[in-house]
């Protein structure tokens, strides 16, 4: 008996340690497909709480973060949503794979508890469910398309060549790049895929060249069939300009693609030369040591966007958060220089559809911004 | 013309990765009739040895090679004694070490992907990344290097088998493993070899194809399924046959999606086409054992 006094005892003494926290939920990802992506990201969602807590917490209360990973399946990812609200988390910060969490808003829709993805960019999350409890800050797929063409406009392009590899969002975004061409009266004299597996490109960067296009634009999203393309076309020394998709924007081929990608254009969220990403990256360095990518910024904005909407609804009422989220008009290192990130209109996607960039690599580094916006 | 001849080479590059890996299943199919779909996996696990030796330590190429070779044999000779031999000597099915194989390609893939960064990583090139002009054929330094290293292996192992004693008693053990025992030749031995040169094919295979596609924990399937089609194409039956096979496959593969006027998404199905092809019409692939 004495026994289970002393336990109850011990568990309110650590409800009333719980109650000086604000609990943020985080579902990432860190074995699945989307890791290389999730766990940078997951790196910045920390970074900008601990900045919180040194800088006196939120409502002179500390963040703290409840993080779960759900592989990126939507079939656990729900799951792991329930466990959170039952925990206490006032919300929800989704950085794994897009249809986990569309799975996840099932719970957020009927918890009434807010959640919102910084990076996720498949345009359906907002639009499928009317779900006024879920907001999305990541670009979407049809903005980077429609940036990454704007710059492309202004080359006055009129016969082009198209490459992706065969998986699943490789052909999704070959199909959405093709629809966009085509509209703008671009011609495509060539259309390529490199299979997952491949040991070489050389026949289809072959047919490429045999089909003389002014540019080519690059849909894939698997690194190791994307370097394959890039040694074929070092290898065979065609000259066309490549852009390609937001897939470029990882840094990861700084290493592995080390001597073939000077020159090529890829549109991004990052802009190197923003005030706010400067200050970003020196703090990220301070802090960790490491130099923080495109993608911890993603996190580090999700985060801030959710500390803001606390700090303006003035208490841990989600209905009061979810009130403030949605009147958001927010600063933070993602976007072109002077984006804000807000919800106009009722609308639950809040990047500026004109707050990409076209950015290109000089020598083996992520370079300068060459454009910015779609028009 | 002058694409023809850098299509063959390319070609003829990957035709002799598909070849080393044929030649791993060879080496272990012919004197044991099990069949290893670990040796893609095997070759992953050199990739990543040559990424650790290569791109990280910075070993000299030659040294690294040799190093990531051996290991990989000692590997093969593991595999054998952990997941072959106990099954082998309870007179279990041939199906039972199969079955534990398939188990070792999880398992090793597995503990590569919890152990290394998700993204591929770069393994270097022995002689850089450059173009070699031999008269009107012309290539990466790489390409030239792969099928000089692959036909250096199979002249090599094509003498073992047929000018030594000891690639005798392997064809020995291959026509009748009873008689063979019965001659005094050492079955378990002649097991333990057989899986230690497969793992070191493997893994040569590996090591020449990773500055390519880099080192990557997804890797090894493909491979797996691209030497095995080689293997079907070319036949069991003589060490030629694994090399024939993958120059069929890969200048099949590559001059297909080059030249035919089918949407390149489609090419992709050529080597599943050729697989069922020859399991219909000649399963015991092109060429046949001698008598």
């Amino acid at each position: 008996m004495v026994r289970m006094w002393g336990l109850l005892a011990c568990a309110l003494l650590i409800g009333a340690a719980d109650a000086q926290t604000i609990k943020i939920g985080v579902i990432t990802d860190r074995v699945g497909v989307s890791k290389p992506y999730s766990e940078p990201a997951t790196e910045g969602v920390i970074f900008g709480a601990d900045e919180i807590n040194r800088r006196g917490g939120l409502l002179g209360r500390k963040i703290e973060l409840l993080v779960e990973d759900d592989q990126s399946r939507p079939d656990i990812s729900a799951a792991l949503a329930r466990k959170l609200v039952e925990q206490g988390a006032v919300f929800i910060l989704s950085v794994s794979l897009s249809p986990a969490t569309q799975q996840q808003q099932t719970v957020t829709m009927e918890a009434k508890t807010p959640q919102m993805t910084p990076m996720n960019s498949a345009d359906y999350l907002t639009t499928q469910l009317d779900n006024p409890y879920f907001w999305q800050t990541g670009p979407l797929g049809s903005v980077q398309i429609a940036t990454l063409l704007a710059h492309a406009k202004t080359k006055n392009f009129k016969r082009v060549a198209l490459i992706t590899d065969n998986s699943d969002l490789g052909q999704a975004i070959a199909k959405a790049f093709k629809g966009t061409l085509e509209k703008a009266g671009i011609q495509i004299v060539a259309e390529e895929v490199v299979a997952r597996g491949a040991t070489t490109a050389m026949p289809q960067m072959q047919k490429l060249r045999a089909a003389n296009p002014e540019a080519m634009f690059l849909a894939g999203v698997l690194t190791a069939e994307n370097v394959l393309i890039f040694r074929a076309y070092k290898e065979l020394g065609v000259k066309f300009p490549i852009h390609s998709s937001y897939n470029l924007s990882v840094p990861i081929y700084e290493t592995v693609a080390k001597g073939l990608i000077n020159g090529i254009t890829f549109v991004d969220a990052y802009d190197p030369d923003k005030p706010e990403v400067k200050a970003f990256e020196a703090a990220y360095k301070k802090a960790t040591g490491k130099d923080p990518q495109n993608l911890h910024g993603y996190g580090y904005d999700g985060i801030m966007l959710i500390a803001d909407a606390i700090r303006r609804a003035g208490s841990t009422d989600k209905e009061k958060i979810r009130e403030a989220m949605q009147k958001t008009s927010y600063a933070g290192v993602m976007g072109k220089k002077g984006m804000k990130y807000s919800f106009p209109e009722g609308k639950r996607a809040g990047f500026d559809p004109d707050g990409m960039v076209v950015r290109v690599y000089e020598k083996d580094r992520q370079g300068r911004v060459l454009h910015v916006g779609t028009k | 013309l002058q694409d023809l001849l850098e299509l063959a080479v390319s070609a003829t590059a990957s035709g002799c990765i598909y070849g080393l890996i044929a030649l791993a299943y060879l080496l272990m199919i012919r004197p044991t009739g099990i069949i290893n779909f670990a040796v893609g996996e095997w070759a992953m696990v050199a990739s990543f040895g040559g990424f650790i030796l290569l791109t990280k330590y910075e070993w000299p190429y030659p040294l690294g090679m040799a190093a990531v070779v051996a290991f990989m044999i000692l590997v093969g000779w593991a595999t054998e004694r952990i997941a072959v031999r106990p099954l082998v000597e309870k007179g279990a099915p041939l199906l039972a070490p199969i079955l534990a194989l398939l188990g070792v390609l999880v398992v090793t893939r597995e503990i590569i992907s919890v152990s290394f960064p998700p993204d591929p990583l770069p393994v270097p090139f022995p002689f850089g990344i450059g173009r070699l002009e031999i008269g009107p054929i012309g290539g990466s330094y790489q390409s030239f290097f792969i099928i000089a290293v692959t036909l250096a292996v199979f002249a090599g192992t094509w003498f073992f088998f047929e000018k030594t004693l000891w690639g005798k008693s392997f064809e020995a053990v291959s026509l009748n493993r009873r008689a063979a025992a019965l001659m005094g030749i050492n079955l378990s031995r002649v097991t333990a070899l057989s899986f230690a040169g497969g793992a070191g094919a493997a893994g040569l295979a590996g090591l020449l194809v990773s500055p390519n596609i880099s080192a990557h924990y997804l890797m090894g399937v493909p491979l797996a399924i691209q030497g095995f089609t080689a293997l079907v194409i070319g036949g069991v039956g003589r060490v030629e046959g694994a090399l024939l096979g993958g120059l069929l496959l890969a200048f099949a593969e590559q001059f297909i999606a080059r030249y035919a006027p089918i949407p390149s998404g489609y090419t992709q199905g050529v080597p599943l086409l050729f697989l069922m092809i020859f399991l219909l019409v000649r399963p015991t692939g092109l060429l046949r054992a001698r008598a």
